[in-house]
């Protein structure tokens, strides 16, 4: 019984029983090698949903579309797991508001040329840390590319070069938002972009308020990303927002002692709402 | 004033405007007490009143390098010496982060630069300024790109290009 096969069948047995409300999970898309995340309510589209190398989207982030509807299932590999926990940690949701099939995962293929995806390149946890059940065993999965690489290659250009670099980033954004909306760390009611009457960012599309948007986006959510490399899949200009993340990320490791966000339901260690009396001092 | 190769690039009378964010409770009236002193500092640097350095939002300083400082000072109490107790703590590791990650997009490092001043420092609020805007004096002026380059669009045919087109079966 295949991973795919285990959970239609829990998906009917959870809708069917009441135990759910609805159940996410991902469907075959439109054309071939692609997959659509699926919301169902009714057991007898269980059928629809898929399992296979090509299921790219990250699902946590739906549960707080739904999760009004009542108890939601949900497949979970890892960085749907620790989405989750995210939106828990965040008091978003109750862990009792979601019911949990865990599967492991192998990493995802890109739709187009058939290779690991960078974010699952980049995955350091591919199988899920926090599920109700299994669908199918643990898998493993060859060791995880060198966390802050990216960083220490821009960090290695020369200031200028640094800057010209940033630039034409932020100068092809379009700023459509959608690594905010892709986001589970990124679960205010309102957003600051949203927030027309405090004009926090202006309407224009040009560098500098891209730039607000850009470093405001890392700012916010530094303490808290899950690495899930979600922000950069969807970005529709490609900009490489990893970078950025992992720089801040980087840096709370050096200087407030490693951690990794979002691992379990108890360490809840979020670097910028915390501190010590014997921090870093260099403002003197 | 020691300005390297400016080479025309900027007025020989350019004057760095530097935007200060101060505490209420420390520099604010550290600032204030330099005055009383009769103490004199470059007037470059415009002062902000904020209630805490635990109040400083990092958008304050991408909105101030926006809109056209050349550099941006922040300033709150020492350590412990918080009006609010832990505010100028969270402020700490706030701004360590802030400040390598604007280093990280090219800022030079003297462009955005926090200290810890007590009221009664009104000395180290007069060296500090005055340092900073002779580091940024030195530097020059802060050109960050504000519009996209623009970039030019390959050339799509309309109706009179179709209309001017000889079909190929004609010729041949």
């Amino acid at each position: 019984m295949t991973a795919q096969d285990t959970i239609r069948a829990r998906a009917k047995e959870l809708l069917e029983s009441g135990e759910v409300a609805t159940f996410i999970g991902w469907e075959a898309g439109r054309f071939a090698n692609q997959t659509t995340p699926l919301v169902i309510t009714d057991a007898a589209d269980a059928d629809k949903l898929v399992f296979d190398e090509y299921c790219v989207n990250t699902l946590a982030k739906y549960v707080r579309d739904v999760v009004s509807r009542g108890k939601v299932g949900l497949v979970v590999r890892g960085c749907d797991s620790r989405g989750i926990i995210r939106l828990v940690t965040d008091k978003v949701i109750k862990r009792e508001d979601v019911y949990l099939i865990g599967v492991g995962c192998p990493g995802m293929k890109d739709r187009k040329t058939g290779e690991l995806l960078k974010k699952c390149a980049e995955c350091r946890h591919n199988n899920p840390l926090e599920f109700d059940e299994m669908a199918g065993d643990a898998v493993e999965k060859p060791a995880a590319a060198e966390r802050f690489a990216e960083v220490a290659e821009v960090e290695a250009m020369a200031q200028a070069d640094r800057s010209r670099y940033f630039e034409s980033v932020y100068a092809k954004c379009i700023r459509c938002y959608a690594c905010r909306d892709v986001c589970p760390c990124c679960t205010c009611r309102e957003c600051f972009v949203d927030a027309r009457r405090e004009n926090w960012v202006g309407k224009q599309n040009n560098v500098a308020e891209n730039r607000f948007y850009g470093l405001t986006r890392v700012m916010h959510i530094g303490d808290r990303c899950i690495e899930c490399g979600e922000c950069e899949r969807a970005c529709p200009m490609d900009l490489p927002l990893m970078k950025l993340n992992r720089k801040v990320i980087q840096d709370m490791n050096d200087l407030f002692g490693e951690f990794e966000s979002a691992l379990s339901l108890e360490d809840t260690t979020e670097p910028l709402i915390e501190y010590r009396l014997d921090d870093v001092e260099e403002f003197m | 004033m020691s300005v390297v190769e400016n080479n025309g690039a900027y007025p020989e009378n350019w004057e760095p405007k530097i935007i200060a964010f101060c505490c209420h409770w420390c520099t604010y009236t550290g600032a204030d007490l330099a005055g009383l002193n009769r103490m004199n500092y470059p007037a470059n640097v415009r002062v902000l009143r904020i209630p805490c350095s635990g109040r400083m939002n990092p958008q304050y300083v991408i909105e101030a390098l926006n809109k056209g400082c050349d550099g941006v000072l922040v300033c709150g109490c020492h350590p412990g010496d918080c009006h609010y107790v832990t505010g100028n703590y969270y402020a700490r590791r706030r701004m360590l982060i802030f400040k390598r990650l604007l280093e990280y997009e090219g800022l030079e490092p003297e462009r955005f630069q926090v200290r810890w001043i007590s009221g009664a420092e009104a000395g180290k609020f007069r060296d500090t300024v005055m340092s900073v805007v002779e580091q940024v004096r030195a530097l020059g002026p802060l050109n960050l790109t504000r519009e996209i380059p623009a970039f030019e669009l390959p050339r799509i045919p309309d109706d009179e290009d179709a209309f001017n087109a000889v079909p190929e079966e004609v010729t041949a």
